[in-house]
């Protein structure tokens, strides 16, 4: 049971865990391999925490910062299937082609793609390099039949995480002519379980993470505003909203899953899922920081769960979720930049997004 | 006899120091900048694989060295989803016997079960395997990998790549005997967790989801909807705080239009604060709480003031006096959220 009033909370650690982030972008450890596919990913979450905790100029210099530039734009290749950015430089050659930028074991990867975009932007890059057409043409090649996306355009995984970044790339570039919506749409409510989440594919149990997935890209869809009410139903919205509900837990995180222990990872999925369906405000806040504050390392960085070792991944959610769901007693340091729910980056990082990367936003720079 | 090779233990030898890989040219990583993203402090062993493998993908050789060259790199780095894509199309230009494949799989998988790649690769071979021209019985090959999956997950209940894949594997196939296993299987899963919410969801993808195309009538359903109340009710009954079992009795309920207000009689119970005294008469189609639960049961007052509001009327006051309770005393955590339904009843938006 929360008391809120007598709980203190112990201070965000805000400069340890950008330490932590600042650690994970110089190096990992051989440890770590299994991310060498992904780095991409470890740079969004770690560059994404410094960017919510306002640190990203006082910690990192700008040799870094631009060496981290010209990093990500070499992983944007293009070829066949589009242009898109890959998830590290784990199978470039150093005899590498300049013509042929990628093979059929190499292409760019869909989420890869949604993280370099917000990476890039957090960096402040002018996205000037951006192969907008050939993204368009990218995610095209990265739909299913039956609606859904996978992560590559020649196979592999299709599931709602990868809709989601379809929908975020579309939305950014404010350009839907690479997805056939109304399959996307039947597929994503597909996705829904008994229990009111969404799984990962259709048929799947009830998820944090997907269900994020699903509510923000309805809610993003071009149409969404006329139309959102047909795909969530004000039945199925009361479904999905107790099932959410019911997953914070007496320690005030959320789990991911009916009856599975807290984790800091699904204090954001589920929090932000609330926050999108207009319950935010009814989220028991402080409970939440309370558990979020327990999930700190003692040499920075924050972990899934009390104990446990931290990760950028744990670590950016865990701030993403507190930006969010802030605890309703303000107090300096658990304070944080409004973060763009539904892109999932701060609003600041999104406005620049929105001026560098859409035409209208290109051209309104041009006129002024 | 060289020293090195009569050791059992002593580590492979890098690839560029052995003879037989000579004609490949290993091409090293290129990260275009001096201080890169999160670059990876790679073990000798794994630079020297992935130098060799880069070579092969280059010159597009597929032949046996190159199984054990991916083998060698996915075993460091199960996620390495070229090495993958490499040796499925090696697997299939050079004609490897999958079976074979398949065994090796087993051995890597228990290892991963958190390897997204593990289960794909294993998706791929099954479908192939059984494909008409390998001329392998489907239900065999179907029935020995539940066999393999039960083992996994045996180690891991709730592991959510291997469920996928399990309910993947009952879908594909689609065989009504394939089905018939499954029931019996999650009755064992549930016996010993009643809280194995992946377990509730398979039953509810075996008898409601994928699995109930194989039902035929309406009368036949309707037996099938009351043994699952029956069997729900009983699961309640034994753990009365168990989010699980609760979500899966509105899912039936709402999937076959039933109303929640049907199973009053069995949900009142749960909702007092403490255990009523049995009677003599012991009534089978609502088991009351086990003796030692605690109550009144959370997801029980939930269930009640839902059946409540969509009966309308004056049920809605009933309701609220519940969610009151829910948000005062026994769900303050939800006291917020319990507010909102109640604001949201008043308003007349019931749902
Ligand atoms: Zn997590």
């Amino acid at each position: 049971m929360s008391d809120s009033g007598q709980i203190t909370l112990p201070p965000l650690t805000k400069a340890s865990h950008a330490s932590h982030c600042n650690r994970c972008l110089q190096g990992l450890p051989a440890g770590q391999i299994e991310v060498d596919a992904s780095r991409v990913a470890i740079g969004f979450y770690s560059l994404g925490s410094l960017d919510l905790l306002g640190l990203l100029q006082s910690k990192t210099i700008d040799a870094e910062r631009e060496a981290w530039r010209v990093w990500l734009w070499q992983q944007q290749a293009s070829g066949s299937y589009g242009t898109g950015f890959k998830g590290s430089s784990y199978m470039t050659g150093h005899d590498r082609d300049p013509v042929v930028d990628y093979s059929e074991y190499d292409t760019p990867n869909l989420i890869m793609s949604y993280t370099s975009l917000l990476s890039l932007a957090i960096l402040r890059d002018d996205l000037a390099n951006l192969d907008r057409i050939g993204l368009i043409q990218f995610i095209k090649s990265c739909q299913r039949d039956d609606g859904s996306f996978s992560a590559l355009p020649n196979g592999g995984e299709s599931d709602l995480r990868c809709v989601y970044c379809a929908f975020t790339i579309s939305s950014m570039l404010d350009d839907w002519s690479g997805i056939d919506l109304e399959r996307s749409i039947a597929y994503i409510r597909r996705c829904e379980s008994y229990e009111g989440g969404y799984g990962q594919a259709p048929y799947g149990e009830a998820l944090g993470g997907t269900t994020y997935c699903a509510l923000a890209s309805l809610h993003l869809a071009p149409d969404s505003p006329t139309r959102l009410a047909t795909w969530i139903t004000p039945a199925h919205r009361a479904r999905t909203i107790r099932w959410l509900m019911q997953n914070q837990g007496e320690d005030g995180g959320f789990s991911g899953r009916t009856n599975k222990i807290s984790d800091a990872c699904y204090c954001f999925w589920c929090g932000a899922s609330l926050a999108i369906l207009g319950l935010g405000e009814d989220v028991d806040s402080e409970a939440l920081a309370g558990f979020i504050s327990q999930c700190q390392f003692k040499f920075g960085g924050i972990a899934k769960a009390p104990e446990a070792r931290p990760d950028p991944y744990h670590t950016y959610m865990s701030v993403a979720a507190m930006s969010v769901l802030p605890p309703s007693i303000p107090t300096d340091d658990w304070t944080l930049p409004p973060l763009d729910v539904l892109w999932n980056a701060t609003k600041e990082t999104v406005a620049w997004l929105r001026a560098h990367v859409t035409e209208a936003g290109i051209a309104a720079a041009h006129a002024s | 006899m060289s020293y090195l090779s009569s050791e059992d233990d002593v580590a492979p030898l890098l690839y560029c120091e052995r003879p037989e890989w000579q004609d490949v040219t290993p091409i090293s990583q290129y990260e275009a900048v001096s201080s890169p993203i999160a670059p990876i402090f790679y073990t000798p062993e794994y630079k020297d694989a992935t130098n060799y493998f880069r070579g092969v993908v280059k010159t597009g050789e597929t032949s046996e060295r190159v199984l054990e060259l991916t083998e060698r790199i996915i075993r460091m780095n199960p996620a390495h989803y070229s090495a993958w894509q490499y040796r499925y199309r090696t697997l299939l230009a050079t004609n490897a016997p999958l079976d074979v494949e398949l065994k090796l799989m087993d051995q890597i998988a228990a290892h991963n079960m958190k390897t997204y790649q593990v289960w794909h690769h294993r998706r791929l071979l099954i479908t192939q395997l059984t494909s008409a021209s390998l001329a392998k019985d489907p239900v065999d090959t179907a029935t020995a990998e539940l066999e393999f999956i039960g083992n996994v997950l045996a180690l891991d209940t709730k592991n959510y790549h291997t469920w996928s894949y399990r309910q993947w594997l009952l879908a594909h196939f689609d065989d009504a005997g394939l089905w018939l296993g499954e029931l019996p299987y999650v009755d064992d899963l549930l016996l010993e967790d009643v809280r194995n919410n992946s377990a509730w969801h398979h039953r509810y993808f075996v008898v409601f989801g994928r699995g109930s195309r194989s039902q035929a009538t309406p009368a036949e359903e309707g037996e099938v909807l009351q043994r699952e109340i029956r069997y729900v009710k009983d699961k309640i009954s034994v753990a009365p705080n168990n989010p699980s079992a609760w979500n899966y009795l509105r899912g039936i309920l709402e999937y076959s239009n039933t109303p929640f207000s049907t199973l009053l009689p069995f949900t009142e119970p749960y909702t007092r604060a403490y255990v009523q005294p049995t009677d003599d008469v012991v009534d089978l189609d609502n088991p009351k709480p086990s003796s030692d639960a605690t109550l009144p049961c959370v997801a029980a007052l939930d269930f009640l003031a839902e059946a409540y509001v969509r009966a309308g009327g004056d049920g809605v006051g009933k309701a609220v006096e519940l969610w009151k309770q829910l948000a005062n005393e026994h769900d303050t955590m939800r006291k917020k959220y319990w507010e909102y339904r109640i604001k949201e009843a008043l308003e007349g938006k019931t749902n």
